[in-house]
This record gives structure tokens, C-alpha cells and sequence, in this order.
């Protein structure tokens, strides 16, 4: 190989980057090694090994932010040479999408991910107490794995981690770029830099995975304290503690599911807010188990009978995190959803890193076993403690029905291994490993989880209402009687009003009411409407109200945009719809729903094409049009990665209406406005009252018009000017008029052409014959016969204001019982040191 | 027998009847030949695109149809009639499923198409490509 000095190749982050890289490593593995002696040896409060391992996670923590920092100065110096910065920005990127560019690419978000446990653990370091030693050792364990992440070491056939700081001509695919033998190759790249994905390219991107992954890390805590207890042998004692914890992960995961459930509905083209899109699911699934582990955790807290689901739930949760990070970023999903990772080589360590955590939290618990505390006395059926356990078991099934459904891709492969590597049960295995996931999908998935939903909002809507041990049942039907009966009449409405037929969504829609009435009237009858009390409640209700707004804006979405077009789809195959999308030229107006919506027009605004899409209704009885608003539905124009479309919706209070361009004229994309070519001039001789022809529209000479104004034209005061009144009606009978002008200036005669763009013509009076009264006007078409088109989807989803006011609600009622949690947790801690004051 | 252990064995239960029902959904990727010998099948055929044959999607005719040439893994050509508009960069994608049913007539019947594109969604792609546009 020849070799090439390179000017303009800025090394020295690359060896800062390394640098960080490797200490954050070294330091996560010394940190778990000094918290895992220091738990092992039950140091006291001050040992040596605890010391060594805080300053080793304190060092590990400037090592992730010193990684973080250089990376983000290497995007925003705009150091091209580095392949992460030439993969994720350009310079054509505004700068507020920096933080984005950061976590756009898996080495970022790995990052992210590593940070949020950075946060987590130093927060721990200081109020984890006695739990610190054992419970430091897991979060480190985690961070040398996800350190590892960044490694970029090639041992034997497998990878270790994907490194940020790789230059670009030093990345596989890039080796041999005959750019690269150019010494001043870096001042050259900017040209040819990627940038980010348009589709990334939003404010969402820069809020949904900060939340996101810290909902993710925060599932560390319950887990690293199961495990602790395990390890330690103290199995009742760390609930306490962790339930805080716990709603916290509960109430910024869901957060971060529903802010991915928004930037779907509002900016990608999904055409809903959840598309059961197996990246979607994989971040619904840690969730569920983790709603699951907070209730049991609960349960233990009040009552301290069974503590094994305390055990099981957190770990299952961990380990979800886990299978989520290897589905979504192994690529396995490659032919499944349209927005996973895809291969970085890491599956394999990926693949390690779940086993592993899957195997130590399995021999804990079966090395444990006979020992975890366990209820003598049976549960009563009629006790909040059993329907809370059972709840979370719920849960847990509408779990495996996702993963399972999920893991589709996964089974089938495996099933393909084993089919090659096993000579029995071949038939099976063959099957299986052709197996595809759902063809409807998201039919498939709500005729699944609906069922789930009814079960947990029958068990919500009674939950607050039992008492732990026992509840007097008399008592119970009595306070549940009127929130039952306002349900009752609240459902009838609705689903007269909504004309619903189909029983399940009946009963869903019921127990949404049901759930909503009952967990409101607890709070006002039982904790008095006090409103730091409402957590439960409110988050009960929260989720009531988005199971009903899912319900009813997915069920009774309304596609508007009748094809109306001769040739329809549906003779082809059943299977075909006409109502989705429709072509609409530039000018044209359809009647829509309710509405009639006219393709107004474009323009360009910086790299977005903005179409506007007019709303008009119109009165019965004048029969005119009166624009009700304007929709701006975009193409964002990427030559690099490909244009991206991104709805526009009107929200109303009761509805959205929903507009999405699904294909554009790939002419008018093309070309910036053109000067209009005009065909050749064609003269007609007239007279008062005469008709002529364009190719599609007809053209009445009304009369002259010697009244103009000079100025307006800058016309000096002798000149003679007379104009040409003509009135044009095109075969949809829109009609506009036009008026070119005839001027005699001294000697010299001039016309003044008029230009009527909407129906493409111009004219030109060219010639007055006063002896016959006759006048010569002269009609050019515009070339472009052709209308600009596109065609465009628009649907109503009903009622997807309750969806929304649902999330708010039970983001409200989870950062409540957070606040209750952590004090209850606090008076506890006071009652033990009172407690352990009067021992001594 | 006590209540935890009659919940246990329904949620076993449960648990297996999800597995098997969702295991058993009725869709399986597909040769077109296969697809062709059980026209009531829908299946998820795996194709290349055929390059040298023009797609067609005109809205002025029809804006829910899009019709291209595919071929699969086996080598079979069959034409894909597709009932939406043409997604945006078809042309860029590399691999394509389409989920759909054969008729008679050797064409098959997409309700929808999955495409891999190597650059649009992912952070990777085709190495050779991006090497190109240095």
C-alpha cells in the first residue's frame, strides 16, 4: 500500500475519544471488582473496598461524559473525517439538531443508554446506604458491558463493540476510496456527508430517546436491588427502597413510549399513533412487566407475604430491556420493521450480554429457592393484595402474547438452525422456520390485546376499592354502585353516538368508562379529593382514558379520500381499497367527508415543499365555497437519503383531521418554479360577443374597455389605451376573467398581454379594425398542459383528544405516587433509626 | 389445592394458548411458485426487484395501484400488482417483500410491500454505495 501524509485530519480526538473509551471500561470493571469485595466482605460504613469503588465509578463517570463531550465537539466542528460525524450530520443541518445527531446512530445511543446508569448509579453512591456495596456491583457490571459497546475490538470472527472514533477511511467499506490517496482528503468530505435521517430531523428526536433510555436504565434499579437481595440473603428488606425507583422507570418509560406514539401520529406517516411496529413493541414490553413489578412490589411493602414476584418481576423486566436492545439493534428484525438497526456485527455480543443476566439471575434464584419468604396462610379472594398479584399477571400474559408475536424473525431463524442441525422433528421445524409475522398485523395484535385490556381495567376499576387481607364485600358493591351505574349510562351514549356494534369493543369501551368513574370517585370519596393522594387514582384514570381514545379513534378512523377516479382498485382484489388515497391536480375540488378540499398550491421553503391543502365547506344554499382552514402537509426534499413525507393535521376538539401526501408529481419536484413556456400565438378575429377556443376552456368577447387607468400600466397621459374584456369558462365551468390591453403611444402601437395562470392562457389584443368592428386577440396556452397533481390520503380520527388526556393524566398520577413513595419510604427509614434509638 | 395453584396452572394455560395461536397465524413466506399452487394463501414472498422492466403507477388512471416486476429466491418472475401508491424511492431498495396472493393469470396480489432500503431508515447500508458517493 502506498502511503499518503494527510493534511487536515484533526487525530487528536480520535486519541482523546480512544482514550475515554478505554478508561470508562477499566474503570466500570474495577468499580463492579471493588463494590462486589466490598459487598462479599460486608464491609462496614467507610471500608477500603467501597472507597476504591466509588472513585473508580466516579472516574468511569468522567471518562462517559469526557466520551460524550468528544463526540459532540467532533459533530459540532463538523470533523467529516470521522465516520460517526460523516454518517449522522452535514452541514446543511441546523444546529439545534446537534443532540440529535449525537443518539442518531447506535454507538450514540448505546452512549445515551451508558450515561442515564452513569446518573442513576451516582445518585445511588449517595442514598443507597447499606444496599450500595451489592447494588453498585450490578449497575457497574452493566456499565462494563455497555462500555464494551464502544470498544471496536475485532477478536476472532466476533466484535466487540462498534467504535464512534473510527476515522472514515479507516472504516470497512470505505478502505479502498480512491479519495483517501488525496492527502487533503477531510476538507473535502463535507460535500458528500450524509446527515442525519430526514425523518430524525424533528424536535421529537432531540426529547423521545433521552426519555426513552432513561426509562430503560431505570429498570437497572429494581433489578440490581432483586439481585442484591438474592446475593446478600436479605429477600425483604430492598422493596422499600427500590418501590420509588420503580414508578419513577414506570412513569419515564411510558412517558418516553407515548412521546414515540405522538412523533408517529403527528410527523411520520404511519397513519396512527401505534402501529404494533416490532420496534415499537420492544419498548412496550419492559414496560408492561415493569407496571407488573411495581404493583407486587407494592403488595409485598403492605403485607410481606410472598416475596418471590417481587423477585421475578424486575428481573424479567431487566432482562425484556435486554431483548429489546438485541432485537432491535441485532438487525434481525430486517425484514420486519421498517425502522430497527441494522447489523453492526455486535449481535453476537449483544446475544452474550442477555445470556449472561438471564443465567445469574436464574441460579440466584434457584440457589434461593426454598429460602424466599413465602405466605403460610393462603390469600383471601376478596383482598386488594390477590387482585393486585393477579393484575400484574395479566400483564404479564398480554407480554407474552407481544413477545411472542414479536419474536417471530427470531423463532424462525432458530428453527431453521434447528432444522439443519437436529434429524428429528424436521416437518416442525420447517414450518416453523418459514414462519411470517402477522399479514394484518395490527388486526392481529388488537384482537390479542383487547381482551388483556378488559381483564386489567376490570381489575383497576375495583383494585383501589378492596382492602389489603380482607374487604367487607357488602361494603364494596355498595361504593362501587353509583360509579357502576354512571359507567352504565355514560357507555349506552357513547356507543349509541358512535353506533358501535362489535361486542369486544363494547365491553372495552365500558371498562374504559367503568375504570375512569370508579378510580375518580375513590379519590373524591376515599382520599377526599386531596390532590397529592390522587396518585393511584389518577394514574388508573390516565390509563382508562387512553384505552378509550385508542379504542375509539383506531375503530372509528374515517379515511375521506374516496378514489373517485374511473378505474377502481377493488375489480383487481377484494383485498383492494378505493377509500385511501387520491389524486388530486393543482386547482381541482373534492368532495371529502364533510369537508371539500382543494390542492391549492405549493412552495418551496428551504429544503420542505409545503403543499396547502384547503378545507372548504360549502353552503347549501348559496352554493358557494368558504374556506374552513388550511393544511400543510410536507415533502422534505433529500437528495442523499430520499424524500420523506410528513403529515399535517387539524386538531379540533372532538377530532383530527388527518392529510398525508402519499405520492408527488416527480416533474414539479424536480424543477424550481420554471419561467411558464407558452405555445406559439394563435389570432382570432372578433366581435362583440364572439366565442373563441383554447384546447379546454371557451372565450367570450364581452366588450372594450376604454377606460384605463394609465398609471397603472405607466402609460404617459396622451397615449390611447383600450382593453379587451373577456370572460373564460373552462368544463368545470369556473370561470375568470381577463383583459389584455391595445395601446397607440405616438407611432408606436403596444399590447399588454394578460396572463390568467390558473387556466394557463395568455392573451394578447393585438389589432383594432374599426371599420368592422373587429378586434384581433390572440391566445397562447401555457406548455404544460398537464396539471401539477398529487395524491393524498386524509382521514378523522375521532375523539384522539381522550388518548392524549389519558397520557397526561396518568403521567400526572405515577409522578404522584413517586412523591408518596419517597416519602413513605423516608418515614420508614425514620421509624427504623427511631426504632434501633430505643433498642440501644 | 390452594388459589395460587389453580391461578399457576391457568396462567400455564393461558400461556401456551397465546403461544400456539400466535405461532399458528396463518402466514408463512413463500416461493411464487408455492404462492401460485394455493391461490387462497397469502403469503410473504421474498424478491429482487427486475430492473429491466419498467414499474407502472400512473394516478391519472389510478392512484391505488402500482404495478413493478419481481422475482424471487427460486428465480421465478412474476408481476406484483400493488394497491397503493408507489412508495417513495422504490427504485433505491434493495430487497422486497411483498404480502399478497398469486391469481391465476401469473401475477400476484400485493396488499402491501416491505422494502429494505440500505440507506433510508438505517444507519448502515450497502458499503460499495456509500463508497461511490465519496
Amino acid at each position: 500500500m502506498n502511503e499518503v501524509t494527510y493534511i487536515g485530519e484533526q487525530i487528536g480526538w480520535q486519541y482523546a475519544g480512544n482514550s475515554f473509551v478505554f478508561l470508562s471500561f477499566v474503570a466500570a470493571l474495577l468499580a463492579s471488582f471493588s463494590f462486589y469485595r466490598s459487598a462479599n466482605d460486608n464491609e462496614l460504613a467507610d471500608g477500603p473496598w467501597k472507597k476504591l469503588g466509588r472513585i473508580a465509578f466516579t472516574i468511569h463517570s468522567f471518562a462517559v461524559i469526557g466520551i460524550m463531550t468528544t463526540m459532540f465537539c467532533m459533530i459540532f466542528k463538523h470533523l467529516y473525517q470521522y465516520h460517526y460525524v460523516w454518517e449522522y450530520s452535514n452541514d446543511a443541518m441546523p444546529r439545534r439538531y446537534t443532540l440529535a445527531c449525537f443518539w442518531g446512530g447506535q454507538e450514540g445511543s448505546f452512549l445515551l443508554w451508558t450515561f442515564w446508569n452513569v446518573v442513576i448509579g451516582n445518585v445511588l453512591m449517595r442514598t443507597a446506604k447499606n444496599w450500595e456495596p451489592p447494588v453498585m456491583t450490578t449497575i457497574s457490571l452493566v456499565q462494563v458491558f455497555l462500555a464494551s459497546m464502544l470498544l471496536g475490538f475485532h477478536v476472532s470472527g466476533l466484535t466487540i463493540g462498534s467504535n464512534p472514533f473510527i476515522l472514515l477511511r479507516e472504516t470497512p467499506g470505505f478502505l479502498n476510496a480512491p479519495l483517501f490517496n488525496t492527502p487533503d482528503y477531510a476538507s473535502k468530505l463535507a460535500k458528500t456527508a450524509q446527515g442525519l435521517n430526514p425523518l430524525l430531523q424533528n424536535y421529537w428526536m432531540t426529547i423521545h430517546p433521552p426519555t426513552l433510555f432513561l426509562g430503560f436504565a431505570s429498570t437497572v434499579v429494581p433489578f440490581a436491588y432483586a439481585i442484591a437481595g438474592l446475593w446478600k440473603k436479605k429477600y425483604g428488606e430492598w422493596q422499600l427502597d427500590a418501590l420509588p425507583w420503580t414508578f419513577f422507570g414506570i412513569m419515564i418509560l411510558g412517558t418516553g413510549i407515548l412521546m414515540g406514539g405522538a412523533w408517529a401520529y403527528e410527523s411520520l406517516s404511519f397513519g396512527g399513533f401505534w402501529a404494533w411496529d416490532p420496534v415499537e413493541n420492544a419498548s412496550l414490553i419492559p414496560w408492561l412487566t415493569f407496571v407488573g413489578a411495581g404493583h407486587v412490589m407494592i403488595v409485598y411493602k403492605a403485607r410481606k407475604n410472598s416475596a418471590m414476584s417481587t423477585f421475578i418481576f424486575p428481573i424479567i423486566t431487566f432482562v425484556l430491556v435486554l431483548y429489546s436492545t438485541f432485537l432491535t439493534r441485532s438487525g434481525i428484525l430486517g425484514n420486519t420493521s421498517v425502522h430497527a438497526f441494522t447489523d453492526l456485527g455486535m449481535s453476537g455480543q449483544l446475544l452474550i450480554y442477555l445470556l449472561f443476566f438471564i443465567v445469574l439471575a436464574i441460579a440466584l434464584i434457584i440457589i434461593n429457592w426454598k429460602k424466599i419468604p413465602r405466605d403460610v396462610a393462603e390469600e383471601e379472594l376478596w383482598s386488594r393484595e390477590f387482585w393486585m398479584f393477579l393484575g400484574s399477571l395479566v400483564l404479564l400474559m398480554a407480554c407474552v402474547q407481544i413477545v411472542v408475536t414479536t419474536s417471530i424473525p427470531v423463532t424462525s431463524k432458530l428453527a431453521g438452525y434447528l432444522h439443519d442441525k437436529l434429524p428429528f422433528m424436521k416437518d416442525a421445524f420447517e414450518k416453523l422456520s418459514k414462519q411470517a409475522p402477522p399479514i394484518d398485523r395490527i388486526g392481529f395484535y388488537n384482537k390479542w390485546q383487547i381482551p388483556f385490556a378488559i381483564l386489567v381495567l376490570l381489575i383497576l376499576s375495583f383494585g383501589l376499592f378492596f382492602k389489603f387481607k380482607n374487604t367487607d364485600m357488602k361494603q364494596l358493591w355498595k361504593q362501587i354502585m353509583l360509579p357502576f351505574i354512571v359507567s352504565v349510562v355514560l357507555c349506552s351514549i357513547s356507543v349509541l353516538l358512535l353506533k358501535e356494534t362489535n361486542g369486544f369493543y363494547i365491553a372495552l369501551l365500558f371498562m374504559g368508562w367503568f375504570a375512569v368513574c370508579a378510580n375518580f370517585y375513590y379519590w373524591m370519596k376515599n382520599k377526599k379529593a386531596v390532590f397529592l393522594k390522587a396518585g393511584a387514582s389518577f394514574a388508573h384514570v390516565g390509563f382508562g382514558l387512553i384505552m378509550m381514545g385508542a379504542l375509539i379513534s383506531t375503530s372509528k378512523k374515517q379515511i375521506i379520500s374516496v378514489n373517485t377516479s374511473r378505474k377502481s382498485v377493488r375489480s383487481i382484489d377484494e383485498s383492494f381499497s378505493d377509500a385511501t388515497n387520491i389524486r388530486m391536480d393543482q386547482g381541482d375540488t373534492l368532495r371529502m367527508g364533510d369537508y371539500y378540499v382543494t390542492y391549492a398550491g405549493k412552495q418551496k421553503v428551504g429544503k420542505n415543499i409545503l403543499y396547502a391543502i384547503e378545507y372548504l365547506s360549502k353552503d347549501v344554499d348559496t352554493k358557494k365555497y368558504s374556506l374552513q382552514f388550511t393544511l400543510h402537509p410536507i415533502i422534505q426534499l433529500n437528495p442523499q437519503m430520499g424524500n420523506v413525507a410528513e403529515p399535517s393535521t387539524k386538531h379540533f376538539y372532538d377530532k383530527d383531521i388527518y392529510t398525508h401526501i402519499t405520492y408527488a408529481d416527480p416533474n414539479s419536484l424536480k424543477e424550481e418554479n420554471p419561467g411558464q413556456q407558452y405555445t406559439l400565438a394563435r389570432n382570432n378575429t372578433l366581435g362583440i360577443d364572439d366565442k373563441m377556443y383554447s384546447s379546454r376552456d371557451t372565450i367570450t368577447l364581452i366588450g372594450l374597455d376604454s377606460h384605463i387607468d394609465l398609471k397603472k400600466y405607466n402609460l404617459k397621459d396622451g397615449d390611447i389605451a383600450v382593453g379587451a374584456i373577456l370572460s373564460i369558462t373552462d368544463s368545470s365551468h369556473a370561470a375568470y376573467k381577463a383583459e389584455p390591453i391595445y395601446v397607440i403611444s405616438g407611432n408606436q402601437v403596444e399590447a399588454i398581454d394578460d396572463t390568467v395562470v390558473k387556466a394557463g392562457l395568455k392573451f394578447s389584443f393585438t389589432k383594432i379594425d374599426p371599420q368592422n368592428h373587429k378586434v384581433d386577440i390572440s391566445i397562447a396556452e401555457a406548455k404544460q398542459v398537464a396539471r401539477d397533481y398529487i395524491v393524498m390520503e386524509a382521514m378523522i380520527f375521532p375523539y384522539i383528544n381522550v388518548l392524549w388526556l389519558g397520557c397526561l393524566i396518568m403521567i400526572l398520577g405515577t409522578t404522584l405516587a413517586i412523591r408518596q413513595r419517597i416519602i413513605k419510604s423516608r418515614e420508614a427509614l425514620k421509624k427504623e433509626n427511631a426504632g434501633n434509638e430505643t433498642q440501644a | 389445592m390452594k388459589k395460587i395453584h389453580i391461578i399457576a396452572l391457568l396462567v400455564i394455560a393461558v400461556a401456551f394458548g397465546v403461544i400456539l395461536a400466535s405461532l399458528s397465524n396463518n402466514s408463512s413466506y413463500a416461493s411464487f411458485k408455492e404462492a401460485t399452487d394455493h391461490p387462497r394463501n397469502t403469503y410473504h414472498v421474498v424478491g429482487k426487484l427486475d430492473r429491466a422492466k419498467a414499474f407502472e403507477y400512473d394516478p391519472h388512471v389510478n392512484a391505488n395501484l402500482f404495478t413493478f416486476y419481481l422475482v424471487d429466491k427460486d428465480g421465478t418472475e412474476r408481476k406484483v400488482l400493488l394497491g397503493k401508491p408507489k412508495p417513495d424511492d422504490f427504485e433505491k431498495s434493495d430487497q422486497i417483500v411483498v404480502i399478497g396472493k398469486a391469481t391465476g393469470n401469473d401475477e400476484f396480489v400485493a396488499a402491501d410491500v416491505l422494502m429494505k432500503c440500505p440507506s433510508k431508515y438505517t444507519a448502515d447500508s450497502i458499503p460499495g454505495q456509500k463508497q461511490s458517493s465519496l
